[in-house]
């Protein structure tokens, strides 16, 4: 018998709730709701699910609380469902530990494939780290971790150092969203500048050695005031 | 109950304040002229000292403190009290017997009554001429609340029947799924099902342009700008604009360099979807929507272009102003829907970040462009 995953979804308006709910269970999915925050803490730790969907704007609590709460404990993947015009708020959600972000209003074949992309992230820690050296590919684009190179369509490109890290740390995670700050933090150190317009224009320069027109992105995907997300690895869909 | 005390002690404390104001006014303008007056006392003596005969030159002295004195304070007493002051002070100082006063002086009422003259013409002129450019300033004020009261009135118009007509659409669908359930075909179903989908779609994009104008300060009309790379903010809007419109055709010319340009990114996003859903919607172009954008020495322009109707001549000097929606078009409210909030919107935004936006026809279509302008980041 296949152990269908469990998903917790903390979210106070109903009707998305139910929406969620349907979609999730014609999948391979089991699905627990909670509508408030407290009720939502109590199920997450005594069931444990697979995956949580969290939405920021609860009633009785700040949703930031609930991910520093889990993530003292658990590193069990949070996707955060928010609003469009509140990036600040988005932005301390992932840096407080979630996964990923999906924006109101989402359609299913987006949520799926979110949730997807953060089980096969939570396993991947989970596994052994030989997989983490198999090279990153997605519709001609390669990273391979190894020789430290990056082709397109079979043309190697050239990348300067710190080029490389981005694109590396980003093909790492890819399918997911990684901050400004997590990508400053990792490229130049703790210590580095608050300021990302030096990896705003490192990123405007891979773009152009990447993509085939910058304006058309088939690769590396902005979330404006947020950060980037590449394109998911296809050996992993 | 609660709330009329708190008024009362909102009220009072506004009559402190004010009254505060008025205090520190007269403050200011008695410095103003008991330092004017030692000034020019000052300036007197010293020019004494260097000129044989100055007794008429200091009363010129004396004259402009009066000028000074009238056009800098308000109301006419310290203008008065300076053409006294003055007239004693050059009878005391600068006539024989000096350091005393001497009534008696020949051509002395002369003397006070031109220096009296004098004061009431400037002052009663500087008076005239600040009351009136308070009044000119109180008009402006008037006339730019007007105007955005007209704006706010406008947009609510627009608003409320944008809404209005997708929602119609929403519920009418809905109800008549659920009251027929049975008697429809599944062909029916789909297309009922479709057509909520498309309104719904249409309302998330109003809102969301209404959630951006928020985004600018209602008092200044300025927006919250930083340096953000040019490529980012067109890539991310046709990334939304396909998601949306799949099949839409689109060439995208982003620019040969980086640009880095300060704005609001999300609002600027918006500006560009807005037209593109614009040209999407009405024009149907023959050939594919082409984004383009370029630099000039302190602007960067961005282009949308398509190769379909063009658009009325008529409606070009107005299309940014929810023309869509006055009634003197001939009808033509709901030919447009969703044209009229949508463009206003934009050059609501791109006026804020210091641009300006412009439609054209190009001979095989219309063409949309607008350009923001280079600054250095505060």
């Amino acid at each position: 018998m296949v152990q269908k995953l469990s998903i917790l979804i903390i979210e106070d308006e109903k009707s998305i709730c139910d929406f969620i709910a349907k979609t999730l269970n014609g999948q391979e999915y089991k699905t627990t709701a909670a509508h408030n925050g407290r009720d939502g803490l109590a199920i997450l730790t005594s069931t444990l699910p697979d995956l949580v969907l969290l939405d920021l704007g609860l009633p009785d609590m700040d949703g930031i609380d609930i991910i520093k709460q889990t993530r003292q404990w658990s590193s069990l993947p949070i996707i955060v469902i928010s609003a469009r015009v509140q990036e600040k708020e988005k932005v301390a959600a992932l840096d407080a530990g979630a996964d990923d972000y999906i924006t109101k209003p989402f359609g299913t074949d987006e949520l799926l494939a979110r949730i997807r992309t953060a089980i096969r992230h939570s396993n991947k820690i989970m596994s052994d780290n030989v997989n983490n050296n198999r090279p990153y590919s997605a519709k001609g684009l390669v990273v391979d971790f190894e020789k430290r190179r990056v082709l397109v369509d079979g043309n190697e490109v050239h990348l300067t150092r710190v080029e490389y890290k981005i694109v590396s740390m980003l093909a790492q995670n890819s399918g997911k969203v990684i901050t400004y700050s997590s990508l400053i933090n990792q490229v130049w150190g703790p210590y580095a500048d608050d300021n990302n317009r030096i990896l705003r224009v490192n990123m405007a320069n891979i773009r152009r050695k990447i993509e085939k027109n910058p304006g058309e992105p088939e690769y590396i995907f902005t979330e404006l005031g947020i950060g980037y997300r590449l394109i998911e690895d296809e050996n992993l869909l | 109950m609660e709330f009329r005390k708190r008024k009362t002690k909102r009220n009072r404390q506004i009559a402190d304040y004010d009254r505060e104001e008025i205090r520190k006014g007269h403050l200011q303008e008695g410095l103003i002229f008991f330092l004017t007056f030692v000034g020019t006392t000052m300036i007197a003596f010293a020019f004494r000292g260097m000129v044989a005969n100055p007794d008429v030159n200091i009363t010129m002295f004396y004259i402009l403190g009066i000028f000074v004195v009238a056009r800098y304070t308000n109301g006419y007493v310290w203008g008065f009290l300076f053409a006294v002051l003055s007239v004693l002070s050059v009878n005391f100082f600068f006539t024989y017997p000096y350091r005393n006063f001497n009534l008696t002086l020949e051509g002395y009422p002369i003397t006070f009554a031109a220096m009296f003259i004098i004061y009431v013409f400037t002052s009663a002129m500087t008076t005239d001429m600040k009351e009136q450019a308070r009044i000119l300033a109180h008009q402006e004020k008037e006339l730019m609340e007007a105007q955005k009261e007209k704006l706010r009135a406008n947009l609510l118009r627009a608003v409320s029947h944008d809404l209005r007509t997708p929602l119609t659409g929403i519920i009418g669908n809905s109800e008549s799924y659920l009251e027929m359930e049975e008697k429809l075909s599944d062909e029916e179903k789909r297309e009922i099902v479709e057509n909520i989908e498309g309104d719904a779609n249409w309302l998330l994009n109003m809102v969301e342009n209404l959630l951006s104008v928020t985004r600018i300060n209602n008092e200044t009309a300025k927006v919250n700008k930083s340096l953000e790379p040019v490529d980012e903010v067109i890539s991310s809007a046709v990334v939304r604009f396909k998601k949306r419109f799949p099949e839409a055709e689109l060439k995208v010319f982003p620019p040969e360099d980086l640009i880095m340009v300060m704005m609001d990114a999300t609002l600027i996003e918006q500006v560009i979807i807005n037209i593109l859903n614009n040209a999407n919607a009405h024009a149907h172009s023959v050939k594919p929507i082409e984004l383009k954008v370029f630099e000039d020495d302190d602007k960067v322009w961005f282009c949308i272009k398509d190769y379909g109707v063009g658009i009325d001549e008529k409606r070009l000097d107005t299309i940014f102003d929810g023309a869509g929606y006055s009634r003197d078009e001939e009808g033509e409210v709901d030919g447009y829907k969703g044209m009229g909030i949508g463009l206003s919107i934009c050059k609501t935004i791109v006026i804020a970040h210091g641009g300006d936006i412009k439609a054209k026809n190009h001979g095989e279509g219309s063409k949309f462009f607008f350009y923001l302008p280079k600054e250095t980041e505060e």
